[in-house]
């Protein structure tokens, strides 16, 4: 589609203003609705309707973040959980691609390792955390092995999935062809898939989140995690509020980095 | 007369699946001659994809033979043009499967591409393309690396009518230019009267020639003249009762 402002007609030229308008009162309206949130929050507390001890407030988590990074240990908080989730992240997308491609490559590997990936991917990966600290101690590495452990599984169904569901027909023209296991990889299969390694990357930019965080709850002495379970138990519930704000900024932010590579990748791939 | 270049021999193919075993095509034997365009009717579900597969190497007959001399191009019902590759990578996709990617074939493949109308969209994606420019593309594709067999398993029956008739066309002018031999498998009888030298009617399931035809058109290879001419309707009622018998 081309954008040409130049000679268009009076129809469109109202069309295109009906859509700026449209998306101006759509962007509006999500700042409000924040602005409102936290407004509201701040003012039930300061006016004493709700007990800014158990609930927190905007002002007091904004002077949490201020404390820790005067104390300065805010950014090596927030440096140890996305280093665990982004490290994690990496693992788990790019073992779950190469092993989803052997499973598309073998259909009796495939067939023989099915009960097993389903067992893994029912199982909740907590109920490891046990064996995850007796085999990796308290560190990094054991919050690592979980997240890759959450995200893996995902990561290899969902590009299995799309691998096999390649067109049938498109298979055929390539073997008619004379293509070869590895051209109908290169030149159909992976290009095909495209579109799914892309949502796979989003469900799994949430599952990295859940496996780092929750290593956190399990075994760590530092980190975003840390701080939500230190600060439940310490009962300092500003704490656990900053902490999550972080989050949320930190997954929004990675999500967002997808997005701008799936508009990188897709660009051309119109269909 | 042209020497043969493809032969069936006493051919029988099995499907074998967990349910049972499907015979789709038994005691075949036919032969093509060199830049003959022969076209095969036949009861849906008889086994004709089977036929092109088989012909293609694609499947090995389960008894008899099937002998060739050259190459082979296959085109589909739909266009299966690649959406993420635009039209000048997709007319040279069999080029670089078949490692011709060099620069005098790719030359050639634009070169056909732009002698059958395709010029200005080399640059385009397949989904700005109608219908019947994908499909001309399909074709500019299958004769991309030169084949000197085409296996054509209803190439227009996805299109409406009125484009149809304009690709058939096309299709048509550009295949007996090239000097192509064809083997067309359609549904369409008057589809089949309109393009073929010869017409085989096969049988229902399993797959055998039940009859067979040399068309008489005094020379005419013009897909709508025949349409007009005298010898079509008679042609056309003797396979339509073939067909149903
Ligand atoms: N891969 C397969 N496995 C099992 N049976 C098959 C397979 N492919 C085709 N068949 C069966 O073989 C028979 C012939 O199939 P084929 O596709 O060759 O018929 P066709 O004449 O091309 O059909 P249509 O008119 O629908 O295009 C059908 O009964 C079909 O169900
Ligand atoms: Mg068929």
């Amino acid at each position: 589609m081309k954008n040409e402002k130049k000679n268009c007609s009076e129809e469109h030229l109202l069309f295109l203003k009906k859509r700026r308008r449209k998306l101006i009162l759509i962007w509006s309206l999500r700042v409000g609705i924040l602005a409102l949130i936290l407004g509201l929050w701040e003012l039930s507390t300061s006016l004493g309707w709700a007990d800014a001890f158990l609930v927190s407030s905007p002002s007091r988590i904004a002077r949490t973040i201020g404390s820790l990074y005067t104390e300065g240990t805010l950014f090596y908080h927030i440096g140890t959980t996305l280093w665990e989730t982004l490290v994690g992240f990496v693992i788990a997308v790019a073992l779950g691609y190469g092993i989803a491609l052997a499973l598309w490559w073998s259909e009796t590997v495939r067939k023989v390792l099915e009960p097993y990936i389903v067992v893994l991917n029912a199982l909740p990966k907590i109920a490891l955390g046990p064996l995850i600290i007796i085999w990796f101690g308290t560190g990094s590495p054991a919050i690592l092995f979980m997240t890759v452990l959450v995200g893996l599984i995902v990561a290899i169904m969902h590009m299995l999935s799309a691998f096999i569901a390649t067109d049938k027909n498109k298979l055929l023209l390539l073997k008619s062809m004379g293509a070869g296991k590895v051209q109908i990889l290169t030149k159909l299969v992976i290009p095909s898939s495209l579109p799914s390694f892309i949502s796979m990357l989003k469900v799994n930019v949430g599952m990295a989140w859940i496996g780092s965080i929750m290593g956190e709850y399990i075994v760590s002495r530092a980190g975003l995690g840390y701080l939500i379970v230190y600060g439940g138990q310490v009962f300092k519930l500003d704490l656990v509020m900053a902490s999550t704000f972080l989050l949320c900024v930190l997954a929004a932010g990675m999500y967002f980095l997808v997005v701008l590579l799936e508009k990188v990748l897709v660009k051309n791939a119109e269909s | 007369m042209k020497k043969e270049i493809l032969r069936f021999s006493g051919v029988k193919y099995t499907y074998h699946t967990v349910r049972g075993e499907t015979v789709a095509v038994e005691d075949l034997s036919f032969s093509v001659r060199e830049s003959e365009f022969v076209a095969i009717i036949g009861p849906s579900g008889c086994g004709k994809t089977t036929l092109l597969s088989l012909a293609a190497g694609l499947l090995v007959p389960s008894e008899g033979e099937v002998t060739s001399r050259g190459s082979f191009g296959y085109m589909l019902q739909k266009d299966h043009l690649f959406p993420w590759r635009t039209i000048e990578k997709n007319i040279r996709l069999p080029l670089e499967v078949k490692r011709q990617n060099t620069p005098e074939h790719r030359e050639r493949a634009v070169n056909l591409a732009k002698k059958y109308g395709l010029g200005e969209f080399l640059q385009s994606y397949p989904s700005q393309l109608s219908g019947g420019m994908r499909q001309r593309a399909a074709l500019i594709r299958t004769l991309a690396t030169d084949p000197d067999i085409l296996l054509l398993d209803e190439p227009f029956s996805a299109l409406d009518y009125q484009t149809r008739l304009n690709v058939t066309e096309d299709v048509s002018e550009i295949i007996r230019s090239e000097g192509k031999t064809v083997l067309l498998i359609t549904h369409d009888i008057s589809e089949a009267i309109s393009l073929a030298d010869r017409v085989l009617v096969l049988s229902g399931r399993p797959a055998r020639i039940a009859y067979e035809h040399e068309l008489d058109f005094e020379g005419v290879t013009n897909p709508l003249k025949r349409r007009e001419m005298n010898n079509f309707s008679g042609w056309f009622e003797i396979l339509w009762k073939e067909l149903n018998a």
